[in-house]
């Protein structure tokens, strides 16, 4: 009965959308770095220990505040105590553990074995509680029994969690776990050197009335400050035996700090592209909207320009290592990643239909671009996909791998020396309008609702006391565009107006259009 | 007797696009190739150059003032040196040159190209635009490329014209319903957006080319009503 009653309660928790929902988000805003809240939760409990070791500090000396000392005490502690309980249940789930044995046994045709299912349960537990992170956890919430004087200074577990929550303290950890064969073999090697000295040193001075020297704590005690290259100097040996081992424990102390400094300089020379990287991924998932550029050769490079001159944010990923190198020279933020591999977006950690205005595929290369098109289109369905076509006859393939706009440079050159023949000035014009160095621009300016109150007709809009050209309106509601409208054209929100003239003059009416009071 | 040609060298994908876009517009379309393999081979008809051609078999039927030639070669260095030469021996003819960068853009420039098609800048100005302003790209392509029935023209004052003696600023544009004036290019001067304090103070003269953007019909009216007609001549565009 029991057995039933409880097999029924895991697999009502394993389906419970609420309670999963709920153990979602406090395993966010407790473990996942991406999580926006959990920076706050990180700097909450940063204070939390702050105080608790202002206070342990004060104690020294000083009468602490009555109620201050509760609130380190019991309150602090209480928070740790709950804040322990829930990494315990997020760590892993008992109801999970306890599904998958049923499925398992009733799958096999057996009685299902509760019993296993608990080891299995204890067995995961006590290894996340035994991990040292949990065991810094716990020994935090133990100042709760101050009355124990020893206990006390377990606050300084305190400080341990610091670790928890910033997020350099981890990279530190992650670059120096990396050399921990180097670590292990130097810290045998320093042992093997203090055991031997502080030995040799005891054996030469203890006996010798003159020597400071006098029990094996003091003589190991000796050997690390010596071997450290600290020196204090209040103890030293005064015999020649025992000098002659000091000079052999400064030789070796020598190389002791040698061999760690150049551990750590190498540690972190070797792992500073990876750091940067991950810099690199955290500040791409901040950004809110950009452009992906995939491919950074000539064409990309005056794009990736241009776009990020008009306040554009752009992200570059390119598989070539002297491309990515030469991108981060000209000042953009850029990954050294294959755009055609679905592992390269997932690294990003971004939501591209929310995040990515679009992707701009512009190798000078169609089988790349087709690639790396085609990895997209997997992951998203409805991002706007540009690409550089090189080749007319891969055209359909482009078409074919989803690519939402093509552009093809020799088909320009083509069209722009026909219209170059044709009518020269004419096409002067219309490029001038379009390049980014010139005065007078082309411009489209959305209609919104207060000009449509303020303005309801085209003929009212007054452009021409602007300066400015009315080369027509954009319809969105019926995509078409009403060259030269007369008048008495209505305007509608969500039109566009396309504006020819001066830079200035088309922002003083862009301004006067939005400013402009109703006159009732 | 010479005849309008357009010579292009180089014979590459982008001889083939120009030579697509350009061959009704030119009694002849000359291809060029350094590559004696390319001539026996190509299903254009080619004939072979090299850099150190004297040009006196191309004299033969290059009419200078009608004439233009397509500098296309892949080789930035050839490119430069056959602009240089053909400036060198025929110094009115029009010579369009194709880039790859701006840089090599400069040089052409010095090297006496009349127009220089930067490779790379007007693709990536393409793509922004797109990016950026798509709307605009849109009816702008349509109207550069004769997509739509919206029309792009350059119309030049004749001696009979309504407007010849008067100062730009004070015609009532209204009344030619249908066209919008984009700018004006007087002789001298580059073309000025027609709302630009130099623009507004030209007083309109013979010879002077106004660019308009219109359908055909209301162009067509407006050649009527001001007695003017589209005209095209190179040597009217100042650089």
């Amino acid at each position: 009965m029991l057995k039933r009653w409880i097999l029924d309660f895991a697999y009502y928790l394993d389906t419970s959308k609420s309670y999963q929902k709920r153990k979602r988000f406090f395993y966010n805003i407790l473990e996942n770095d991406k999580n926006k809240y959990k920076k706050y939760i990180d700097i909450f409990m940063a204070i939390l220990i702050f105080i608790s070791v202002g206070v342990l500090i004060r104690e020294v000396k000083h009468h602490v505040d009555d109620h201050l000392m509760f609130f380190s005490n019991y309150v602090i502690s209480f928070i740790f105590l709950i804040e322990y309980l829930l990494r315990l249940w997020v760590n892993s789930s008992v109801s999970k553990i306890i599904v998958a044995r049923a499925e398992y046994d009733t799958f096999l045709h057996r009685e299902v074995n509760l019993y296993k299912a608990f080891k299995e349960v204890l067995r995961v537990k006590f290894a996340y509680m035994l991990s040292p992170m949990a065991l810094i956890d716990l020994f935090a919430i133990l100042p709760f029994y101050h009355e124990l004087r020893l206990l006390r200074l377990f606050i300084l577990f305190r400080v341990f969690k610091l670790f928890r929550y910033a997020k350099s303290f981890q990279t530190l950890a992650s670059v120096l776990a990396t050399k921990k064969f180097e670590f292990l073999t130097l810290g045998i090697f320093a042992a093997i050197v203090i055991f031997i000295s502080s030995v040799l040193i005891y054996v030469m001075e203890g006996n010798n009335p003159d020597s400071p020297i006098d029990t094996l704590f003091e003589a190991i005690y000796w050997s690390i400050v010596t071997i450290s290259t600290v020196g204090y100097g209040d103890m030293v040996p005064v015999t020649h035996e025992g000098r002659v081992v000091a000079l052999l424990v400064i030789t070796a102390g020598i190389s002791v700090l040698a061999f760690t400094t150049s551990l750590f300089v190498s540690a972190f020379t070797e792992k500073l592209d990876e750091i940067r990287e991950i810099k690199t991924i955290e500040d791409v998932s901040k950004l809110k909207k950009f452009y992906l550029i995939c491919g950074y050769e000539d064409v990309a490079r005056e794009v990736a320009r241009k776009l990020s001159k008009s306040g554009h944010d752009i992200i570059i990923m390119d598989e070539s290592i002297e491309r990515i190198e030469k991108a981060k020279k000209d000042g953009f933020t850029a990954l050294n990643y294959n755009p055609g591999r679905i592992e390269s977006y997932e690294k990003l950690n971004i939501d591209i239909d929310k995040n990515v205005k679009a992707i701009l595929c512009l190798r000078e290369n169609d089988i790349d671009n087709v690639y790396a098109a085609l990895t997209i289109r997997s992951i998203s369905k409805d991002v706007f996909i540009f690409s550089l076509l090189m080749s007319d006859t891969n055209r359909k393939k482009l078409d074919f791998a989803g690519i939402n706009t093509v552009v093809y440079p020799q088909e320009l050159v083509g069209l722009i020396t026909k219209e170059l023949v044709g009518k020269p000035v004419a096409f002067e014009v219309i490029h001038e309008l379009r390049s980014e160095n010139a005065d007078v621009k082309i411009d489209e300016l959305g209609i919104t609702q207060r000009i449509v109150d303020n303005f309801p007709t085209v003929g009212e809009l007054g452009n021409k006391d602007f300066r400015v050209v009315l080369l027509g309106v954009y319809k969105e509601s019926q995509d078409r565009f009403y060259f030269n409208p007369l008048d008495d054209t209505l305007l509608e929100v969500g039109d566009y107006l396309l504006v020819v003239g001066y830079q200035v003059f088309i922002l003083e009416f862009e301004k006067y259009l939005h400013t402009k009071v109703k006159n009732d | 007797m010479t005849k309008a040609t357009a010579l292009v060298f180089g014979h590459n994908m982008y001889a083939h696009e120009i030579v697509t876009n350009v061959k009704d517009k030119y009694a002849q379309v000359k291809v060029f190739s350094l590559n004696e393999e390319e001539v026996q081979n190509s299903e254009l008809e080619l004939e072979l150059f090299d850099l150190s051609d004297e040009w006196q078999e191309v004299e033969k039927y290059i009419d200078v003032e009608n004439s233009m030639a397509f500098c296309v070669l892949e080789d930035i260095a050839e490119n430069i040196f056959l602009t240089i030469s053909l400036r060198a021996n025929f110094p009115d003819l029009t010579i369009i040159a194709l880039a790859s960068n701006q840089e090599s853009a400069n040089k052409l420039k010095m090297a006496g190209a009349s127009k220089v098609i930067p490779l790379v800048e007007t693709t990536s100005d393409i793509i922004t635009n797109m990016l950026e302003k798509p709307i605009s790209n849109k009816v702008l392509h349509s109207i550069l490329y004769e997509e739509s029935d919206l029309k792009i023209a350059q119309i030049r004052i004749d001696k009979n014209s309504h407007f010849q003696d008067e100062q730009l600023a004070s015609i009532d544009w209204t009344r030619y319903n249908g066209i919008i004036v984009l700018s004006v290019m007087h002789k001298d001067m580059k073309s000025e957006f027609i709302y630009s304090s130099k623009a507004k103070r030209h007083i309109i003269q013979e010879g002077d080319i106004l660019v308009v953007v219109g359908y055909e019909a209301d162009i067509a009216e407006f050649e009527n009503k001001i007695g003017s007609k589209r005209y095209v001549n190179w040597s009217h565009w100042s650089w």
